[in-house]
């Protein structure tokens, strides 16, 4: 017991240190993958890695919503708009689209925070796709079913991507440690506890819905926020990026990397990013790829991917304990 | 007067739950209500707490009418209770399911919490404090780094009640808190009951064992949403009406 509680202290103080190398380790990894291709797909990585930390952030509020990349959509057609055909420097349209998203996500919210489970998630299927529709209908404004193009540069100038790549790490460190933040504050365990019981938290005077509409705005400033940032580095966009599909595999991201960890959709969305890189010749199967991994990730680690390592752990001791007990007998 | 009730009557389709039902609750008080099985004593409850909206009449708290307003407006004003099930946040610890229901007392702001300011951990130390103070009076000190739910059934039952004394109430309501416990359980959980009542907490008790009765200094009898005794322990136990309401008849033991 006592040793117990030593290693976990000690594992408490390497905790930042360890974090600190993860970050070191990333932004080193373009002097070893020299390959736009490879910094591309990194970048990508960045971007959908706050989409899908910022969507369990509305997950641990009990809210199941199925809108998240249309979220994202806002974000990004805002700002490719608002730069376009206002003006506006990126710099401005990144930061003023993530705040249009989460007041939007928010007004959605209000009457949507009084629906449960299913109805939840359904109404916001329906709204997301809604958007979608909007988009299309846009004209020449939104550029319909074509899409968008010349959509002025975030860093104008630059051929490279390293530049792109060491802007977008600053973003996902920025959105992780703030949603960090939130969740491992009395704000994140109000959400928990509403998720666990919405009576019993509102009979201690937590405002249900208040919270609920917080989490969903915040959700939606981050996914905004990568949306817009994402405009200003592909320069092109396509409604077919933010669809229903997009959101499923935000989901996906979630799920395999485990839902119940703040680690949880980052490596989730490293690793489904990833491994698909590995298949692409059978890009056409990667749906089964995706499904085949979640069955065994779920058979094997029910808390997703992040339960790994303690998996191996607690294996490996067990297999040691077996030993001594052959050993004893 | 802390809590008076006029005229309270709730449908539930064709159902009237409860029925032109009329109670108060004086400050200090530990009043006890009683009925047999689906009387309507849980309705009341959650009409007082705001879970819904009743059909018709007025229900006022420490003289403001509290009808219309949400369950956390009310839990604001003052008023604590457990429930009848007794849903917990299942996945917190038993420290956490109370630090987390000191939601009010005392109060961060947003921005506090979120720059973690030394207001908001000046807060924080301080529900650390209370809250170990108050599971040591329910008894759950020793088990405080469990998770709720691998509680026994017993402790759960108190933990309900920590929960609502961590919204620090003027008006305290337990809904059956003794169901399903046992003889040294209930004993304890009686005596904590009297202690909160001694630190100045007004309680309301629902029951539908009679035995509870002796604790309170007056009871009120439900029956089918509608009020048919009130008073002493005693008077209420030699009432004709409560007599046959429990039991067709026979004497109330
Ligand atoms: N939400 C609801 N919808 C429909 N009917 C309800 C609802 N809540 C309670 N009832 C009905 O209202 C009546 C009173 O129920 P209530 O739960 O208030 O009784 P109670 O006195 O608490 O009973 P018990 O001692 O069994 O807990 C019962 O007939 C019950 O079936
Ligand atoms: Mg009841």
């Amino acid at each position: 017991m006592n040793r117990r509680l030593s290693t976990r202290g000690r594992r408490e103080l390497t905790k930042p240190a360890v974090y600190a190398g993860l970050v070191v380790i990333v932004a080193l990894l373009p002097l070893f993958f020299g390959s736009p291709y490879i910094q591309h797909m990194l970048i990508l990585t960045f971007i959908y890695i706050i989409a899908a930390v910022s969507f369990r952030t509305i997950v641990i509020s009990g809210q199941f919503p199925l809108a998240h990349a249309a979220f994202m959509g806002i974000g990004a057609y805002l700002a490719a708009m608002a730069s376009k055909w206002l003006g506006l420097s990126p710099w401005i349209t990144i930061p003023l689209s993530a705040l249009v998203t989460a007041g939007i996500g928010m007004l959605i919210g209000y009457p949507f925070s009084r629906l449960r489970a299913l109805y939840y998630a359904m109404g916001s299927l329906f709204f997301g796709i809604g958007v979608i529709q909007i988009i299309y209908a846009g004209g020449s404004w939104t550029g319909g079913y074509s899409g968008l193009t010349g959509i002025p540069a975030l860093l104008p100038g630059t051929i490279s991507k390293i530049p792109y790549y060491y802007f977008f790490l600053g973003l996902a460190l920025v959105s992780i440690i703030a949603l960090y933040r939130i969740e491992f504050s009395r704000i994140g365990t109000n959400l928990k506890a509403i998720a666990q019981s919405h009576v019993v938290a509102s009979s201690v005077g937590i405002n249900e819905s208040g919270y609920r509409i917080l989490a969903v705005g915040v959700g939606c400033f981050f996914v905004g926020l990568a949306g817009a940032g994402y405009t200003h580095y592909n320069m092109v966009l396509s409604c077919s990026s933010f669809n229903f599909m997009a959101t499923l595999w935000l989901v996906m991201y979630v799920l395999i990397g485990g839902i119940n960890s703040f680690a949880g959709p980052i490596i989730g969305t490293i690793i489904l990013i990833i491994i698909p890189e590995f298949f692409r010749d059978l890009k056409m199967f990667s749906p089964f790829v995706t499904a085949a991994i979640l069955g065994i990730v779920v058979y094997l680690m029910p808390q997703g991917l992040v339960s790994l390592p303690q998996m191996v752990r607690s294996r490996l001791t067990e297999r040691r304990n077996t030993k001594k007990v052959s050993h004893a007998s | 007067m802390l809590l008076e009730i006029n005229g309270l009557t709730k449908y539930f389709g064709g159902l009237a739950a409860v029925r032109d039902f009329d109670m108060h609750i004086d400050e200090g008080e530990l009043l006890g209500l009683i009925g047999p099985n689906g009387a309507g004593k849980t309705t009341i409850f959650n009409l007082t707490t705001g879970i819904y909206g009743p059909t018709k009449g007025k229900i006022a708290f420490d003289g403001k009418d509290i009808v219309g307003k949400k369950s956390h407006e009310i839990a604001r004003l003052g008023i604590g209770r457990t429930f009848q099930l007794n849903p917990l946040f299942g996945n917190f610890t038993v420290l956490q399911n109370v630090s987390t229901s000191f939601h009010l007392h005392p109060r961060s702001s947003l921005l506090d919490i979120y720059f973690n300011t030394a207001n908001y951990r000046r807060n924080e130390a301080y529900i650390s404090e209370q809250s170990l103070e108050i599971l040591k009076l329910v008894g759950l000190d020793k088990v405080k780094d469990e998770l709720a739910k691998n509680l026994p059934h017993g402790y759960q039952k108190m933990l309900g009640i920590a929960r609502a004394l961590a919204v620090k109430p003027k008006l305290l309501l337990l809904d059956e808190p003794i169901a399903g416990m046992n003889p040294s359980e209930i004993d304890f959980t009686l005596t904590a009951i009297r202690k909160m009542q001694q630190q100045g907490i007004t309680i309301l008790l629902v029951e539908h064992n009679m035995k509870i009765l002796d604790l309170c200094e007056r009871v009120v009898v439900i029956d089918f949403g509608q009020k048919i005794a009130e008073g002493s322990p005693k008077d209420v136990r030699e009432n004709k009406e409560v007599i046959r309401a429990y039991f067709g008849g026979e004497r109330v033991a």
